[in-house]
């Protein structure tokens, strides 16, 4: 049992990562810093728990909230690069978030130990669930249900100018301007937004795995947060949902059979998948056909 | 701190960053003609190193034979990457590119891994020797890296400026609609590119085994990196751009060792790259491409 | 209504639009023509801000435009239709007409939650009067992409229209169309300048243009060789030089 809820929580925060680089893949910015948002939400979160004693929900808001303003100051210079070269000062971001851990220490005696983030070795006693009573059922729990509110409020933004506006500017910056979109407060809004999501999936990832360490924030991390939403298509969250569920789920732990070649499979997976479907799961068109198809249902 | 050895530093750090220009080209060449970033491209030249240091321990030859293997098995693995994540994607929808190559470059990762059980594997020394010059050391395989290096740049060059073949494939990059009318097969030019980008590749990847002393599968991921910030702070789509951006990165990042050990260098080398993003965005030789 | 004074926008050597100035009065529909290369989409994106000028001024409605960003010249009262069609193809029709839409709330200083969440009063009301208007009601939920040739054009006009501007550039609408669809479309700006918008209009079909214009400027390698009515501007030696070359 234990372990299906543990899948569910790797589920829960992959699906907040992949719906952190939605929302600016839908700007047309190719991210892939959310892995390091994602890290600075966790040692944020983490230290203020550990360190500070807060309680978990402010930590999470304030994890959120710092990765969410480095987005912020990280989205005005992203503005000035475009396309592939975004991609290349993103991966170079989510280095520099990675190595600057590597090398941060901060620690604090605690009784006979000491406790805080400890360079490569990372920030162990990540203990908030344990100490506060809170099984593995409960975590898992908490996780979907900060995932609901996320994809709640996302699909909600969707369907409203906001979402149109953010798709429109996807597609034609150009075109968008001249209907009056302020390009640059639409595109660093969409990399704060996805700052923030990704900090609150690096404060949940903080705290169920107890410890973390540079080497869990990599670029390989960021390529994946990028992968759920082109694959499952950027239509809609639930093809964000879908592509986690079936990356994570099916082919993560349900070919645990083949052992180490899952890896193997999942990059092939993604070539075939790109070649058959390059919009992904969930396009234009498909969301088009679901939304008549289910409008028409209610008549 | 000795004159001495900073220099020392700087000299090795620029024999070395020949390698690091070289798979810049193989990106920037690829992006000059066909607009798209190959992800997979430093990936696919470590394989070829791989594939043939396998060859060679299977069928024998001489140490030197690995690197001309290697640029063949480049050729080969380019030519795989452009049907697999090219071919077919509508080259309108960049993020399927994109993302294809990134699952490719997943791919020959774990194929690597797999293949040697993530064991590192000890490249054949090609040249030996040690120049004394006082207080200089210019290692002997360095040099010899940098000469292959410089070989390889200049037949590209040639190939290039003085081949059908090359005028072909500049004509693509700057007007592919209009190359096109006059004749020109798309699909072959941008397979042909493939192929000799993953041609100098392989070359590198071997270039970089015997420098190293070794070939493991942690190099890729840093070899992707600093090659994408060689393309980006040579200019994208600039070929000369390239050569000095890999022979800067080479220099920097031995010096930044120096001062500051080998745990900080690389932040200071992702520094090097927003330094250029910020002041001058389109890369040492801008105007190159136009288009983004 | 707009004042263009001694315009120029130079790259590098190439003086694409040199000195040129216009006055063009509200409620005018005023035409821009000449041959291709002559500046004419230059000056356009120079009014939207697109292009930054290198000189000169751009005042629309007595205020100084000229350095205001493009989405900001919008909330003014300029919209503008492309020549080749610019639409948000994965986006619906309805979602074509609320983007735009956006402009005119702002104009309005509609509080900001109520704009981007989707709960302003009256958009719904606007968008679906809008559709009607242009016979794309049908069409609400149809992806933009899907739209034929003529839908498309007609989505594109409806979607500049829905920022309520006071000044509509429109860059060539007449392109591709037959002599039928000229027809409709002559009868549709003819509307939008009786309902108090002033019309620019760039075009090369010349029949469209002289029958409609109140009055039509001429470009030819970036300056402007004539002004004055259709009558004038046709028998003006220079207009002809330009298009037919220089009489023997």
């Amino acid at each position: 049992m234990d372990f299906y809820l543990g899948l569910l929580q790797i589920m829960g925060v992959h699906t907040l990562l992949g719906l952190s680089a939605y929302v600016v893949l839908q700007t047309g910015q190719v991210s892939l810093a959310q892995a390091g948002f994602m890290a600075i939400g966790a040692y944020i979160a983490a230290m203020l728990t550990v360190l500070s004693g807060w309680p978990l929900i402010a930590a999470l808001i304030a994890g959120a909230l710092v990765a969410g303003l480095t987005a912020c100051l990280v989205g005005f210079p992203a503005l000035r690069v475009h396309g592939l070269m975004l991609v290349v000062a993103t991966i170079a971001f989510t280095e520099i978030v990675r190595l600057f851990f590597f090398n941060f220490d901060y620690q604090i005696a605690r009784g006979s130990l000491r406790v805080g983030p400890l360079g490569g070795e990372g920030f162990r006693q990540i203990r908030y669930f344990p100490e506060n009573g809170w099984t593995t059922l409960h975590v898992a729990i908490f996780i979907g249900t900060v995932v609901a509110l996320v994809m709640a409020a996302l699909w909600w933004m969707d369907r409203s100018r906001a979402g149109a506006v953010l798709r429109a500017v996807g597609e034609d910056e150009i075109a968008a301007q001249s209907c009056g979109i302020n390009l640059t407060a639409v595109k660093v809004s969409a990399m704060t937004a996805g700052g923030a999501i990704a900090g609150l999936a690096g404060g949940l990832y903080a705290h169920y795995t107890t410890h973390i360490e540079q080497s869990n924030f990599t670029i390989l991390l960021a390529t994946f947060a990028i992968a759920y939403p082109i694959l499952g298509g950027l239509s809609s969250v639930f093809g964000t949902v879908a592509a986690v569920i079936f990356i994570q789920g099916f082919l993560v732990e349900g070919l645990r059979f083949l052992g180490d070649w899952r890896n193997l499979l999942f990059g092939a997976l993604i070539v075939l998948v790109m070649n058959i479907r390059p919009s992904g799961l969930l396009d234009a068109r498909t969301m088009a056909t679901l939304r008549r198809l289910f409008s028409r249902k209610e008549h | 701190m000795l004159i001495v050895d900073l220099v020392q530093s700087i000299v090795d750090g620029l024999l070395f960053g020949a390698t690091y220009a070289l798979i810049g080209i193989g990106f920037t060449l690829v992006f000059g003609v066909m607009h798209k970033i190959n992800m997979a491209y430093a990936a696919a030249s470590v394989g070829a190193a791989y594939a043939a240091l396998r060859l060679i321990a299977l069928i024998g030859g001489p140490a030197w034979a690995s690197l001309l293997i290697a640029a063949a098995a480049g050729g080969v693995f380019g030519l795989i990457i452009y049907w697999l994540c090219f071919r077919f994607i509508p080259l309108s929808n960049p993020l399927a590119t994109l993302m294809s190559t990134v699952g490719m470059f997943l791919l020959a990762e774990e194929i690597i891994v797999h293949t040697t059980d993530g064991m590192p594997q000890n490249y054949p020394v090609v040249v030996r020797g040690i120049l004394d010059m006082g207080e200089f050391m210019i290692r002997g395989d360095l040099v010899f890296v940098f000469v292959c290096a410089l070989l390889a740049m200049v037949v590209l060059l040639y190939l290039l400026y003085r081949t059908k073949l090359g005028i072909a494939t500049r004509a693509v990059s700057q007007q592919p609609v209009a190359a096109q009318l006059v004749g020109i097969r798309l699909n072959h030019i941008n397979a042909l590119t493939f192929i000799v980008t993953g041609m100098l590749g392989g070359f590198a990847g071997a270039l970089i085994g015997s420098a190293v002393g070794l070939l493991s599968p942690l190099l890729v991921i840093p070899l992707t990196i600093k090659g994408l910030i060689v393309t980006v702070i040579g200019g994208l789509g600039s070929i000369p751009g390239a050569i000095i951006a890999g022979l800067l990165v080479g220099m920097a990042e031995n010096v930044f060792q120096y001062f500051r050990g080998v745990t900080e260098r690389d932040i200071y080398v992702m520094l090097l790259l927003f330094v250029f993003l910020v002041f001058r965005p389109g890369g040492i030789f801008s105007n190159t491409v136009k288009r983004d | 209504m707009l004042e263009l004074s001694k315009l120029s926008k130079h790259f590098g050597g190439v003086r694409a639009v040199n000195d040129v100035g216009l006055k063009i009065e509200p409620g005018q529909i005023f035409g821009l023509i000449g041959p291709n290369g002559s500046g004419k989409s230059t000056t356009v994106n120079l009014i939207t801000g697109l292009l930054g000028v290198t000189h000169g001024s751009i005042k629309l409605a007595g205020e100084e435009i000229t350095n205001l960003p493009t989405h900001v010249r919008l909330e003014t009262g300029i919209a503008r239709t492309f020549q080749n069609i610019r639409l948000f193809g994965q986006l619906t029709v309805w979602q074509n007409l609320w983007v735009a839409e956006n402009a005119r709330a702002q104009r309005e200083r509609s509080s900001f939650l109520s704009r981007w969440l989707g709960g302003e009063r009256g958009a719904r009301a606007r968008i679906t009067r809008a559709l009607e208007f242009s016979g794309l009601a049908d069409k609400a939920d149809e992806l933009a992409a899907n739209l034929a040739f003529g839908e498309q054009r007609r989505l594109e006009l409806a979607r500049a229209l829905a920022a309520e501007p006071k000044l509509l550039l429109l860059d060539e609408p007449a392109a591709g169309m037959n002599p039928e669809e000229i027809g409709a479309l002559d009868d549709r700006i003819r509307q939008i300048r009786d309902s108090g918008i002033t019309v620019l209009l760039i075009e090369h079909h010349m029949e469209l243009i002289m029958a409609i214009a109140d009055r039509i400027a001429v470009l030819n390698f970036g300056q402007k060789i004539a002004e004055g009515t259709p009558a004038e501007v046709q028998a003006h030696p220079a207009v002809r030089e330009a298009y037919l070359g220089a009489a023997d």
